[in-house]
């Protein structure tokens, strides 16, 4: 397994390494403006979480211009740990992505102040970010093994089209469910329930990504 | 004798090209260099895609080891060293990093003995695999397939496109690898001189079928052609007959026996047989 990570590492890293340039600046940015208006911080924060993550899904492609995803498999592992490895390599990127975003925010709500009208906003953001990067993963591990290599860019596409989706319907189920005036508590429980629809789909998505990969053949 | 590889009936259809591997059998002794020879779509990779699981197989039994290896058999994988033709790992990557990687894959991956190749090689350690030439790339993966102390080195195409000196300084290190009497090499190649150089057991398949596994000593000594008038043909016994091939003025029998087909048809000049005449004769030719 360490193997693996460190080869799905080596994947993302020189666009992670491109990617955070551009997150520094855009964080210097952002934390250097005036935060009354928060679109900024909103943009930032989103921009961050998900981009990491959709980096890491999006390098798979990077390793089947080469053998190396045939040769991966005449090594000692079995297939399920390959699988397991993306959506480990996909987890920790996505940590990388809250802790710039947690940075981000944090120097900016101590340079000027809180910028949003509830305590609840900034959880519900990481949970929206959070949200779509894991439904997000968990729509294109399968569809990337069922559909091939080839079609990968049409693939992250939709993914993060139904990541999105994913996170505004279940949103717009909250929503109906307490009509007008929700409580802390309620928005709360509200993103625990995004949160929790993420991690059963990515959990779902595992054993179907295996399933597809072991029938894969190179 | 024992095989370290043994294939068993091996049948795979892929419905889209139509193309079939039917019923292939034979087996690689410990000890021993198999070449593997066929035409281009022959089957040849399919066959070792089909010993190395990275095909399902429709039918039949593969025995790496003595037994049949499944996904869960990753200690039979840590004895297998495998070269593809091209680019077998990422090109972004150095050889440093590629030993990062093999490391955290194989218990027995031994940096030492990959720096050694990497020096032997004479492969820069830090610079990316993009920046290689193609026969310093096929250098990494066979130092890569050789630094996990393999038994059984695999080997696809992997001497295709190198210059005669660097196929050669590779030739050298596949005959020392099999100096240990448990080890051996299957070698799938459409460069028959240098198996003629290496092989103990030639392998041929045409067209997805299994044509015949002959020992090196056997094609050198015994296998023979005879250069027929239309005469001279047609009084060939039949039974004597492996294939056969009309060309301008002759034609070209192939026997199994060069010495009793001198005994038995007087005046036919018989020659020895080069792998690749075989290989033409079983290819072009007819076949009993």
């Amino acid at each position: 397994m360490k193997g693996l990570l460190i080869d799905n590492f080596y994947a993302t890293l020189s666009n992670a390494k491109i990617f955070s340039v551009i997150v520094v600046l855009l964080g210097i940015f952002v934390v250097a403006m005036d935060n009354r208006i928060p679109s900024l911080i909103i943009g930032y924060m989103l921009l961050v979480i998900i981009g990491y993550s959709l980096n890491s899904i999006a390098s798979i492609r990077k390793e089947s211009v080469t053998k190396w995803s045939q040769y991966k498999l005449t090594t000692p592992i079995k297939r399920a740990n390959i699988i397991t490895s993306y959506f480990i390599s996909l987890c920790l990127w996505l940590v990388i992505g809250i802790v710039f975003a947690t940075i981000g925010v944090w120097l900016s709500v101590m340079l000027h102040g809180y910028p949003f009208d509830k305590n609840t906003d900034i959880f519900m953001l990481f949970v929206v970010g959070i949200g779509i990067s894991l439904f997000m993963g968990a729509i294109f591990f399968p569809l990337f093994f069922i559909g091939g290599e080839e079609r990968n860019e049409v693939f992250l596409v939709i993914s993060l089209l139904c990541g999105v989706g994913g996170v505004m319907g279940i949103t717009t189920l909250i929503n109906n469910f307490f009509p007008e005036g929700m409580t802390c508590v309620q928005i709360i429980l509200g993103g625990v329930l995004i949160l929790a629809c993420a991690v059963i789909a990515i959990v779902l998505s595992y054993p179907i990504t295996v399933c597809v990969f072991r029938r894969k053949e190179y | 004798m024992d095989n370290i590889l043994e294939l068993n009936q091996i049948c795979k259809t892929f419905s889209k090209s139509n193309f079939t591997l039917d019923n292939l059998s034979f087996s690689l002794p410990y000890g021993a260099i198999m070449g593997f020879v066929g035409e281009n779509g022959a089957g040849k990779t399919t066959t070792i895609g089909c010993i190395l699981n990275t095909i399902a197989k429709d039918k039949g039994t593969v025995k790496l080891f003595g037994k049949e290896m499944q996904d869960m058999d990753t200690d039979s994988r840590e004895k297998i060293g495998v070269v593809y033709d091209g680019d077998n790992f990422p090109t972004y990557w150095t050889a440093k990093q590629l030993s990062h990687v093999m490391s955290g894959l194989y218990r027995q991956w031994d940096s030492a003995l990959f720096q050694k190749y990497l020096e032997e090689f004479h492969l820069p350690a830090k610079q990316k695999i993009k920046q290689y030439s193609k026969g310093m790339t096929t250098k990494l993966a066979i130092a890569a397939a050789l630094s996990h102390h393999p038994c059984l080195l695999i080997l696809d195409e992997a001497t295709s496109g190198l210059d005669p000196i660097v196929r050669d300084d590779i030739l050298d290190v596949f005959l020392e690898f099999v100096q240990e009497e448990n080890h051996s090499i299957l070698l799938s190649s459409h460069i028959t001189s240098d198996l003629e150089r290496i092989a103990d057991y030639i392998t041929f398949i045409h067209n997805g079928k299994f044509i015949m596994t002959a020992s090196k000593n056997e094609l050198v000594y015994q296998y023979a052609v005879m250069r027929c008038r239309k005469s001279q043909f047609l009084a060939v016994d039949p039974a004597d007959i492996l294939a056969w091939r009309k060309r301008d003025f002759q034609i070209d029998v192939l026997v199994p026996n060069g010495k009793e087909a001198e005994r038995k048809y007087k005046g036919v000049v018989i020659d020895h047989v080069s792998i690749d005449e075989m290989m033409l004769l079983f290819v072009k030719g007819e076949k009993r």
